[in-house]
């Protein structure tokens, strides 16, 4: 006999040993918290995204100096032009981010609702590497502005040999890489782990259409 | 959330609970881990409850929700699949004492199924309820013909299994 079929059999007759819930017991269950992968990915990307604006806002109320500095660069319409870009980009990003967790629903089919998943992640993904990216450029910008235009670097830099000039630009290389790759590891673990079955799941439904 | 809504779903939830015991008996190995998914499950639903149109049966609408909250979104404790692990090696011990009866078979079939993966319980577990390869490749989002074709591989695994 097929070994389906006599599970089967049985599956069928086993219907009726389940510890039934009463209406009692179920009424509370509805007032209880969702553990769902939906939800902590929700609160990750909320996260993210306010992470990175305070880390590009932070500095302006903290430091009088920065922000003496900031109200300088603004005079220039580069900068204004630039900020006003990349707080675009970000709501573009909230935009997206809010698109994709709508489409998550539980009643579609579970490759669907799985591919949906994946691409809230993805947007995500996007957003921490833009922001590395954003990152990288502004300390190298950063760097190359201060070495032009503050007074003190630039004494500095003039009584520079060109080994001591090179090991300075090496540190600051280094530091830049260390930064950045110290966030996407960090990144990389928390939905390593987060979507490791998901991700399982999803292969294996998609290894069936070969 | 209205009243007269919850009770309507608490009412079908009782009645038609069996599904989510028997999606939870697949995919859990035991009392406290069975108890956490029937809750996760119901939460999903309540929370999907009120785009629930009845265009179909609550039941159909049940699996589905079902399904896709054990293959996707539940997280196990670690607690759950500690326990898992040490069923799987309390059976594979006591495997090789068994008799061939049918009810030691059927122990060892309910073993060998909760060894395959997430996808492959679902498509046993469909099958196990009867769903037509229509229904099954509905609910899981591929085709018929490979619905088939998995349902045949799952069926040599689950053997492979049983006669290593």
């Amino acid at each position: 006999m097929d070994e389906l079929e006599l599970l089967k059999k049985d599956w069928v007759k086993s219907e009726d040993k389940f510890e039934k819930k009463s209406a009692n017991q179920i009424y509370p269950m509805l007032l209880k918290k969702s553990s769902s992968i939906v939800k902590t990915l929700f609160y990750i990307s909320v996260a993210e995204l306010v992470f990175w604006i305070i880390i590009n806002t932070l500095p302006f109320f903290m430091s009088d100096t920065y922000r003496a500095k900031h109200d300088e660069m603004y005079t220039s319409n580069t900068f204004i032009i630039l900020s006003v870009l990349s707080y675009a980009i970000i709501m573009v990003f909230v935009y997206l981010l809010y698109k994709s967790h709508k489409s998550i629903s539980v009643t579609d089919n579970a490759r669907r609702l799985m591919k949906n998943i994946l691409k809230t992640r993805k947007i995500i993904k996007y957003y921490v590497l833009y922001n590395l990216i954003m990152a990288s450029v502004s300390m190298i910008f950063a760097f190359y502005y201060t070495s032009k235009h503050d007074p003190i670097l630039i004494e500095k830099i003039e009584h520079f040999n060109n080994a001591q000039f090179l090991t300075m630009i090496g540190i600051f290389a280094l530091f830049t890489i260390v930064f950045v790759t110290i966030i996407w590891l960090f990144y990389k673990l928390i939905y390593g782990i987060l979507l490791k079955r998901l991700n399982k799941n999803y292969k294996e439904l998609k290894k069936i259409e070969v | 959330m209205s009243k007269p809504l919850e009770q309507d779903f608490v009412e079908l939830l009782e009645q038609n609970q069996n599904i989510v015991h028997k999606v939870c008996r697949l995919y859990t190995n035991n009392y406290d881990a069975h108890n956490d998914l029937f809750q996760e499950i119901t939460i999903q639903l309540w929370k999907a409850f009120p785009k629930f149109r009845g265009d179909s049966k609550f039941s159909t609408w049940m699996y589905r929700v079902g399904l896709n909250t054990a293959i996707t979104l539940y997280r196990k404790s670690k607690r759950t699949i500690n326990t898992q692990q040490f069923d799987t090696v309390q059976f594979k011990i006591s495997a090789e004492e068994y008799d061939n009866t049918e009810e030691e078979q059927l122990k060892l079939l309910y073993n060998a199924v909760h060894q395959l993966n997430d996808i492959e319980k679902a498509l046993v577990f469909l099958y196990l309820e009867d769903k037509n390869y229509r229904e099954i490749s509905e609910t899981m989002g591929i085709t018929e013909v490979n619905a088939r074709v998995k349902m045949n591989r799952v069926k040599t695994k689950l053997r492979t299994i049983l006669n290593p």
